[in-house]
């Protein structure tokens, strides 16, 4: 066992609190002692090394002399923001203004009622033998439940704001009920602070589970703005009952530990999953995306959409796996992944998995990792744009589609020029 | 203008260009004709500065400028445009974005301000309506999804934005019909103003009768073996690359000769 785990599990042991989720944490700390630790040849890990966490040692909470001031995340519409430093909730839930049939809370503040939901929902969603969910689970100090009533739809969107804070650990939790017939719109950022010292890491795991009631509509963001040093290891998973649809677009830039797992379940049938997602690497950031859809019933629909683009030495890494079970019958399943190598040093590692085993569905998947088109770089330089402007360009017009098709153009319109920033930063080196 | 002097330039191992010489003067019209492979293309692509096209020995100058030395960028803020003959597709970058890109980097070049997106609006606006391209293309992917005509008056649109002072026009007529031939030749016309010059390079004498050209040249194996007035261009109609290729020797001379004289 490596120094990092170790005195994690030693933390977990003393550290859960005595409520309604006692039991499960419980359960999840005995799963985690015969959990394995990932190595090069555990085949989720293998392009994603977790050598930089093993022997990190930092602070378990925010002290005066770590935390900033929160961290202005340059939003400006309207929305219910809920902000995170360094896994330690800084926003206080009694100061928020919330439209009927939204609830916000922590676990301690649940009603009996509520807490057997939550109690049956917390940890169902992820994987189970997920380490870093497992990890979540008993470390997450202060899980909080954001709950949509049956029929209600919220036009505000919940901002689950994160900063991580340079020389501190955190894990940051939250389940979200989309209740039967529900509306909801959740906008996850993750941001790393800027550090006096530029080799002070941060560590995180973020971890979201959703999940949607019958004809239930969640319109999600997951952006990973977080760079450099900061360290995240973090999952999203949703599971989806009869007629939920998901729409998710996923944003993540490198860092020098980045994993997000995102799963999707079609528990329910005629639910409808859609996904995108976009990384964009430069320097030598790594970033991991393992998205998993299961289809455990018939007539689901899956279509996901994944673009990324790395520059200088960074490596990108996609699984995409979706399983449809044998009584997947009717399914319909699109994987489509695009890559773009800006240099000869990055490295883009990418596996569309498909797992068929009904026989009456229509399923697709391709994955393709191309150069930058110098023809296309040519004619835009032909005409007088700088090569630097013209590659800006390319790029953006690689995954500007999937801007395009976010569907909250106050989330779109914010997001472009952090992405228009990204790219010229890509195209200086 | 524009001056090529025994221009050698070859694409990967093969020359290409083999001592090509002309000299263009503002306001003039040059046509360049010749059969496939002759280096029509190549010389438009060395002249605009595209990767893997390498100058071997010759010289051009523009506007007393080593038009060699520059990046693609830089001549074309210097002034040359080159339509291409296989306009390239790129989804994602709208017309108009790259458009107003390419403008404003011409004028910064200038010292003068980027346009506001409404003046520019205007403008663009204005372009399109000149060749007959429907508004929405401005919104759509650079020449994705466009027809062939559409690509080529999509070229136009692009020059009558950028207001170059040499404009090489490369097969800018294959592929066309006769409406939209015409429509590609008002835009020229409109832009010939005494001062701007082109090269206009075609395949066939038709594109000549809707874009007068001052002199035309021929082209073959990478060297201009025979120049003269518009009447040459009717004159290889009638008879085929053929009949200029079996002067070749004798040509040669007067090719340079003429060429020379025309700038004289």
């Amino acid at each position: 066992m490596n120094p990092w785990l170790e005195s994690a599990l030693a933390r977990a042991g003393q550290g859960i609190p005595a409520d309604c989720l006692a039991p499960l944490r419980q359960a999840s700390l005995a799963k985690l002692e015969n959990t394995p630790w990932p190595t090069r040849k555990t085949e989720a890990w293998k392009y994603t090394s977790l050598k930089v966490l093993e022997k990190l040692q930092l602070a378990n909470q925010i002290s005066p002399a770590t935390s900033g001031a929160a961290q202005n995340s340059g939003l400006a519409f309207d929305r219910i923001a809920i902000t995170w430093q360094g896994g330690k909730r800084v926003t206080d839930l009694s100061g928020l203004t919330l439209p009927a049939g939204l609830s916000i809370k922590t676990v301690a503040e649940l009603s009996e009622q509520e807490s057997q939901w939550v109690s049956d929902t917390f940890s169902s969603v992820k994987p189970a033998q997920h380490l870093f969910g497992l990890l979540n689970d008993v470390l997450a100090q202060d899980v909080l439940v954001i709950d949509v009533e049956a029929g209600v739809e919220i036009a505000q969107p919940v901002h689950i704001d994160h900063q991580a804070i340079a020389g501190v650990e955190g894990h940051c939790r939250v389940l979200v009920r989309v209740a039967d017939n529900a509306k909801l719109t959740v906008l996850e950022t993750y941001q790393s602070q800027p550090s006096q010292d530029a080799a002070a890491q941060s560590f995180n795991t973020n971890v979201v589970e959703y999940q949607l009631g019958v004809s239930a509509k969640l319109e999600h963001y997951r952006i990973d703005l977080q760079t450099g040093t900061a360290l995240s290891v973090g999952g999203c998973h949703v599971a989806l009952a009869e007629k939920a649809a998901l729409n998710s677009t996923l944003v993540g830039l490198g860092s020098e530990l980045a994993r997000t797992d995102f799963d999707i379940i079609h528990r329910g049938e005629f639910a409808d999953a859609k996904l995108n997602a976009i990384y964009l690497l430069k320097d030598q950031e790594c970033y991991d995306l393992h998205a998993t859809v299961e289809h455990a019933v018939p007539n689901g629909t899956t279509l996901e959409n994944v673009r990324g683009i790395a520059a200088d030495q960074a490596k990108a890494t996609f699984n995409g796996r979706i399983h449809i079970h044998r009584d997947a019958q009717k399914t319909l399943a699109e994987l489509n992944n695009r890559n773009l190598l800006l240099s000869d040093k990055a490295q883009i590692n990418t596996k569309p998995e498909l797992e068929i085993y009904a026989d009456d569905v229509r399923c697709a998947h391709g994955a393709t990792v191309a150069e930058l088109d110098k023809q296309a770089l040519y004619y835009l330089t032909s005409r007088g744009v700088s090569r630097n402007d013209a590659l800006v360009m390319l790029n953006f017009g690689f995954i500007n589609a999937l801007v395009d098709d976010m569907p909250n153009q106050d989330i779109a319109q914010w997001l472009r020029p952090i992405l228009r920033d990204r790219f010229k930063e890509m195209a200086k080196s | 203008m524009l001056e090529i002097s025994q221009l050698q330039a070859r694409v990967e191992e093969k020359t290409i260009l083999k001592g090509l010489s002309l000299s263009i003067k503002p306001g003039e019209v040059h046509a360049i004709m010749g059969p496939n492979g002759a280096g029509k293309s190549t010389l438009g692509y060395v002249l605009s500065g595209r990767d893997g096209y390498e100058v071997e020995s010759g010289s051009a100058t523009f506007n007393g400028k080593d038009l060699l030395d520059l990046e693609p960028e830089e001549r074309a803020r210097e002034g040359l445009f080159l339509a291409f003959q296989y306009p390239t597709e790129i989804p994602g970058v709208s017309n108009l974005e790259f458009m107003k890109a390419a403008v404003d980097a011409k004028r910064k070049a200038n010292d003068m301000a980027d346009l506001s997106s409404a003046d520019f609006l205007k403008l663009a606006k204005a372009a399109c309506a000149q060749v007959n391209l429907p508004l929405a293309f401005l919104k759509r992917g650079v020449n994705e999804g466009f027809s062939g005509g559409e690509k080529k008056r999509n070229e136009i649109m692009q020059m009558l934005l950028l207001e170059p002072a040499l404009c090489i026009l490369d097969e800018s007529d294959s592929g066309l019909d006769i409406d939209a031939l015409k429509v590609v030749a008002d835009g020229v016309n409109s832009q010939r103003d005494g001062e701007r010059s082109f090269i206009v390079i075609t395949h066939y004498q038709r594109l000549l009768d809707y874009i007068k050209p001052d002199y035309v040249h021929v082209l073959s194996d990478g060297k201009i073996i025979k120049s003269g007035d518009a009447n040459l261009a009717h004159d290889l109609e009638a008879e085929g690359y053929a009949w200029i290729e079996s002067y070749t020797d004798d040509a040669q001379q007067s090719a340079v000769g003429s060429t020379t004289d025309g700038a004289a």
